[in-house]
């Protein structure tokens, strides 16, 4: 907290100033707990921070297990037991190193906010530690596989998180700066190149994490923690990068060329078939988060925009596939014809917008957590309706199977592409719909969002009673926001069913609708970004996270709890609701002229 | 931030400002006809009767005070001038139309008000707060809203142009792009002020629009109302300072257990026993010294 | 006419259940404005608590005679859902109290998703229906008319225990100190406070009191109907719920009669309505929609003041 209040002070006293200084760190005065060895710590911090660099580099390479793990090497080509390659670690082993290297070279360089980067590299260096360490512990049956037995030793993992403490203790003794601001301005071009630059390595790392472990647990039987360390050690590099204020300074250079940046972020995205990810397997994992993502942000314009609550709100994505299955010339469906996709896709949406605004016109008469029991009870009667296959458009516990794929001509959706020499795989132009349909379904938000109408669901969330005497026919205006919402969720649920080819009740249960919700919370609530980046979060882990399926919707349920307990707002916090955290000073100096940014005093 | 930020500029509002923002809104119509009226209004909740056959009417360009004692029934009055209350039986007009029985149209006929208990919009910013106030002057539709095309951005920029205007009437400019919620109290009413204001009121109810403040932003307040007329709006304001409305207002209103007691000039109902008499509780010499209090200014 | 009568009987039987559930979901809202989403996993984990006490910690011999193996059962239920409703308001409501209105309405949704998945994966055998022993003496008797309705007498254990609970708990209410504490903080948490009552204490009350009554009919549920599974929580919960606002939430006595009648509609709905049984949560679900939006002070509630 305290970092906030000095941010603040800093900003009051440069706000006229043209260039906004870096403030000195705070005395390296620390109190509460652990301020005695803090305080005897703090003359020797750059001492402290290289030696913990040093250790992270050599726990990397020392031996990690005190046995071959008997499934195969952990992971890729490091063996534990021995030092093979020497200077090729690979895996979290190179992760580890990277970020003592990083330690060290920022531990002597005269960088802003030293401090606070180094910790943020240490933290990622212990969180890597330990996941592995824990994980070879539990694998080898004790703590003599991470110490030594059989005459071998391996105290790689101990090292490792006595650099990466050593680090953290250190960097957080020398007092932590707060975040600089960087105000460099370059030509149009170099900019470009750089956001250029930055998308593409932001879809090289997508691509990576994705891909990381391999196709769950299927391949490679240590996925998941490969997967997790991978997780740790990005968020450690992460939040040293944010603490450095670069981040902030990317994030203005792409608001700067805002129309830029959305174009290269959509190409970025179209062209994950061509990275490590572009194979079926991943193609259709993709697509499916891209339909929740979508999906999701449509609930994101009830829920997060205009404060409506909806617990049954997958049934409009249920009742957008079920149009289509029908639609699609399935031979279980009872209507039996063909209507072209695309038509099927309006025809989705328009039914389940029309349900939307069955569902949403409760909301004239009831409010709040009420409204929220309506709309689930809703989604239940959809279900049961489903289940027993209502008049025979469902198929029941029978699903209505074989929904053939989209074509266009004589090719079909599903199948491969040759590009000359490169073959993309199968289920690619679904992945490429999905993008620009989850493109289009941003686009909506954002455009909504910003206009009328989006302010007046936004008044209507703060306060219905001003709203109304602000001139907001509050009713028509919820009843839209259920209806635009439900429609993109219609559209979502035609691509859902030619996509999965098979549709059944059973992906339309109260539970998803609570994922969804998670989805949208958990992202940050009204926020574009917020919704994609929750949806894919909730549906990558379970992917990469077999070992825990068990346990999936036991840390489902636990991990609700703990957001709304310390982050209600979500990893993408909504600007306006962010300010409620912490003023973050970032209009006052836009239009300071290209100046280099001031030293730490 | 509240120590670094200099104290609020508490002039009146520019004359020229006032004058661009008359011409913007067009409201006032020169006539002094009456716009607001209510006849024989009677409100009964359950068996207690807060409002007894009150009849009153504005004229176009004239600010009324509203008074009485606590539970005298102003605000129940208020609610239903502004369409909260359905009144019992009686009735209000509007340039002799039947008002509204709903919040959003009576808003939209040209009626807007201020909130006892400020009820900003706490996380939208100052802007965003007038443009929400705008709501029912702008065209845009669903489909436009959707593609964000010329026409759209035209009103957007008008409704732009207009808040900024409006935040600078009210002395607020510094505090645009602040969340409400952060604003110091005495901003936070001068920004709903701007929001009601943001609507083309005809008609501006204020309730209680000093309450919580200290005589500086009080007298702040009182020259901000004196420019609202100027912008052609006609003023109804409730309020418990009695020196505030006495040198305010054109007409007073005094409110006693649900029957319009007195109506006349600030200095008639300054000089009517009854209004002494009304304030029970109070002894009588502190009710004079407060009633008279306002002759001094 | 006979099948008419069976299906009053079952709908009674059942709904007495749903009244017991829906007894905890009221006074949780009538004391701190919260759907407690949660509330029907009370009831399954009191199902489960009880199942287990029989299973692990009792000598068969004792589970063998309904008149020890019934009240072990019922208060052993009780014992751990009180618990576990406890903790829960502890840990996770508690600190939310003056949270905005979505973030403990979603908390409770997480606490509901935890708590089924942590009985289907830490209880053994819990991925399937488990069988319940049966608490109460066997078989039925036959009232004669038209070709004779059934009555179970665990039906009729179910009817008394519901009931008596009921009353007993709208006695302790009204009657009571600590009843009118929790009378008081409803109305005015902080009035409350003023006038010396901690409401933390009388929180934590409601939901100790709301949690023992959900596990007493998680052990008649299972008595009743012979085997238990995950899901049980979740349905009936909703069908509580229904209960609570059809009786008018807040209101014990309402929340009875809500529970009688939604066992009523689910009975004679899926007899003869269309659809038949298949479609008999879809009515609950019906009523439901249509109180909320027509009347959602329920049977027994005061219509709200409208605010100044």
């Amino acid at each position: 907290m305290s970092e906030v209040t000095s941010e603040s002070a800093s900003t009051t006293e440069t706000a006229e100033a043209p260039v906004r200084t870096v403030p000195a760190a705070p005395p390296a005065r620390h109190t509460g707990r652990l301020a005695g060895p803090l305080n005897a710590l703090a003359p020797h911090a750059k001492i402290g921070m290289v030696v913990g660099g040093v250790l992270s580099i050599v726990g990397a390479y020392l031996a990690w297990s005190t046995f071959v793990l008997n499934e195969g090497a952990y992971p890729e080509r490091a063996t534990l037991t021995m030092f093979v390659e020497p200077f090729g670690v690979t895996g979290f082993r190179l992760h580890i190193t990277l970020l003592g290297l990083a330690t060290i070279v920022v531990a002597l360089l005269r960088v802003p906010a030293k401090h606070r980067i180094v910790r943020g590299l240490g933290v990622g260096v212990t969180a890597v530690a330990v996941l592995n360490g824990l994980w070879i512990t539990v694998e080898g049956g004790g703590l003599g596989a991470i110490t030594a037995s059989d005459g071998t030793v391996a105290f790689g993992s101990i090292v490792a998180l006595v650099g990466g403490l050593v680090t953290v203790l250190s960097a957080t003794a020398g007092g932590l700066e707060d975040k600089p601001v960087w105000e460099w301005k370059l030509a149009w071009w170099v900019e470009w190149i750089l956001l250029l630059v930055v998308f593409v390595l932001i879809l090289l790392l997508v691509a990576e994490v994705l891909t990381s472990g391999g196709q769950g647990g299927v391949v490679n039987p240590y996925a998941g923690v490969v997967f997790l360390s991978l997780l740790a050690a990005l968020a450690g590099a992460f939040a040293a990068l944010n603490a450095s204020g670069l981040l902030t300074w990317v994030g203005e250079v792409s608001e700067r060329h805002r129309v830029f940046s959305v174009v290269v972020l959509l190409l970025c995205a179209l062209a994950l078939p061509f990275t490590g990810a572009g194979t079926e397997y991943w193609m259709t994992v993709a697509s499916n988060i891209g339909v929740y993502a979508a999906t999701a942000i449509g609930l994101n314009i009830v829920v997060g925009l205009a404060g409506l609550l909806d617990l049954g709100y997958v049934a409009f994505l249920g009742i957008g596939a079920f149009v289509a299955a029908n639609l699609s010339g399935a031979a279980a469906s009872v209507i039996g014809i063909h209507v072209p996709f695309l038509l099927v896709m309006v025809i989705s949406a328009v039914v389940a917008g029309i349900f939307g605004a069955i569902v949403g016109s409760p909301t004239l008469r009831v409010r709040g957590d009420y409204l929220a029991i309506v709309t689930l009870a809703f989604g239940e009667i959809f279900v049961r309706s489903a289940q027993n296959n209502i008049a025979g458009l469902t198929g029941g516990a029978n699903a209505i199977p074989n929904i053939p794929q989209v074509a266009l001509g004589s090719f079909q959706f599903n199948q491969s592409i040759s590009l000359g020499p490169i073959q993309l795989p199968g289920g690619v132009m679904y992945y490429v719909a999905i993008v620009l349909l989850v493109a289009a379904v941003m686009l909506v938000f954002g455009n909504l969002k910003n206009s009328r109408l989006g302010r007046a669901w936004i008044a209507i969330r703060e306060d219905e009673d001003a709203a109304a005497a602000m001139g907001i026919r509050t009713g028509p205006i919820k009843i839209l926001a259920f209806l635009i919402g439900a429609m993109l969720a219609g559209f979502a649920g035609a691509f859902f069913a030619h996509k999965t080819a098979v549709v059944a009740y059973d992906s339309f249960r109260f539970l998803e609708s609570v994922t969804l919700l998670a989805a949208v919370i958990l992202g940050g609530m009204g926020t574009i970004p917020g919704a994609v980046l929750g949806a894919s979060i909730l549906f990558v882990l379970p992917e990469k996270l077999r070992e825990f399926a068990d346990y999936r919707l036991l840390l489902f349920g636990l991990a609700l709890v703990l957001i709304m307990r310390f982050r209600p707002q979500g990893i993408i916090a909504d600007k306006h609701r962010k300010a409620e955290l912490a003023e973050d000073p970032e209009d006052a100096a836009k239009e300071a002229p290209g100046a280099l940014p001031t030293e730490v005093k | 931030m509240s120590e670094s930020v200099e104290q609020p500029e508490l002039e009146a509002p520019p004359g020229e400002v006032t004058a661009e923002l008359a011409e913007d809104m067009q409201i006032a119509t020169g006539t002094r006809e009456p716009i607001l009226e209510s006849a024989g209004v009677s409100m009964v909740f359950g068996g207690l009767r807060a409002l007894n056959e009150v009849t009153f009417s504005l004229k176009e360009g004239e600010i009324i005070g509203l008074i009485g004692p606590n539970g005298a029934g102003k605000t129940t009055f208020f609610n239903c001038l502004t369409g909260l209350y359905t009144p019992t039986s009686g009735s209000v007009t509007l340039r002799g139309a039947p008002m509204p029985q709903d919040p959003a149209r009576v808003t939209e006929a040209g009626v807007a008000r201020t909130f006892q208990n400020i009820r900003l919009f706490p996380s939208m910013t100052a802007t965003e707060n007038v443009l929400v106030g705008r709501h029912v002057r702008m065209k845009q539709g669903p489909v436009s809203s959707l593609l964000h095309g010329p026409r759209f951005r035209r009103s957007e920029a008008e409704a732009h142009d207009r808040a900024e205007k409006l935040l600078a009437f009210v002395g607020l400019t510094r505090f645009a792009d602040e969340l409400a919620r952060n604003l110091p109290y005495g901003d936070q009413r001068r920004l709903e002020i701007a929001r009601a204001l943001a609507t083309d009121p005809s008609v501006l109810l204020l309730d209680e629009p000093t309450a919580g403040m200290n005589a500086q932003e009080t007298e702040a307040t009182r020259q901000l109302i004196f420019a609202i007329r100027d912008l052609g709006v006609s003023v109804v304001v409730i309020e418990h300072d009695t020196k505030f409305i006495f040198t305010l207002c054109d007409r007073v209103l005094v409110l006693v257990q649900g029957e319009l007691l007195v109506e006349g000039s600030p200095d008639e109902v300054r000089g009517d026993p009854r209004v002494v008499e009304a304030y029970l509780g109070a002894p009588p010499d502190e009710v004079e010294a407060q009633i008279h209090a306002g002759e001094e200014s | 006419m006979s099948i008419f009568l069976s299906q009053i009987a079952n709908g009674l039987m059942f709904g007495s259940l749903i009244a017991l559930i829906a007894i905890g979901y009221t006074m949780v809202y009538g004391i701190i404005t919260l759907i407690n989403f949660a509330h029907g996993e009370i009831f399954m984990v009191g199902a489960y608590g009880g199942l287990a006490t029989l299973t692990y910690w009792v000598p068969t011999a004792v589970v063998a005679r309904w008149y020890f193996a019934l009240p072990i059962a019922l208060v052993a239920g009780a014992l751990v859902s009180m618990l576990v409703a406890v903790a829960m308001e502890r840990f996770a409501y508690r600190p939310l109290r003056n949270a905005p209105r979505l973030a403990p309405l979603i908390t409770a949704l997480g606490v509901s998703v935890a708590l089924q998945e942590a009985v289907r994966v830490f209880y053994p055998g819990a991925t399937a229906a488990i069988p319940f022993p049966p608490l109460f003496i066997q078989g039925a008797f036959v009232i004669p008319i038209g070709d004779g309705v059934v009555i179970r007498y665990t039906g009729i254990l179910l009817i008394v225990v519901s009931l008596g609970l009921a009353f007993g708990l709208e006695r302790f209410v009204e009657r009571t100190r600590l009843g009118r504490a929790m009378r008081a903080t409803s109305q005015d948490r902080d009035t409350a406070r003023l006038m010396g009552i901690d409401p933390d204490r009388v929180i934590v009350l409601t939901f100790a009191i709301g949690g023992a009554l959900a596990g007493v009919a998680g052990v008649l549920y299972g008595s009743y109907l012979n085997n238990i599974n995950i899901d049980m929580g979740f349905q009936n919960g909703i069908f509580a719920f229904t209960a609570a606002v059809l009786g008018g939430i807040g209101n014990i006595r309402g929340a009875v009669v809500g529970g009688l009648v939604i066992g009523l509609v689910r009975a004679l709905g899926g007899q003869y309505l269309p659809g038949g049984t298949a479609y008999d949560y879809v009515w609950i679900f019906v009523v439901l929609i249509i109180v909320l939006v027509f009347r959602p002070q329920g049977f027994f509630g005061e219509s709200e003041r409208v605010r100044a």
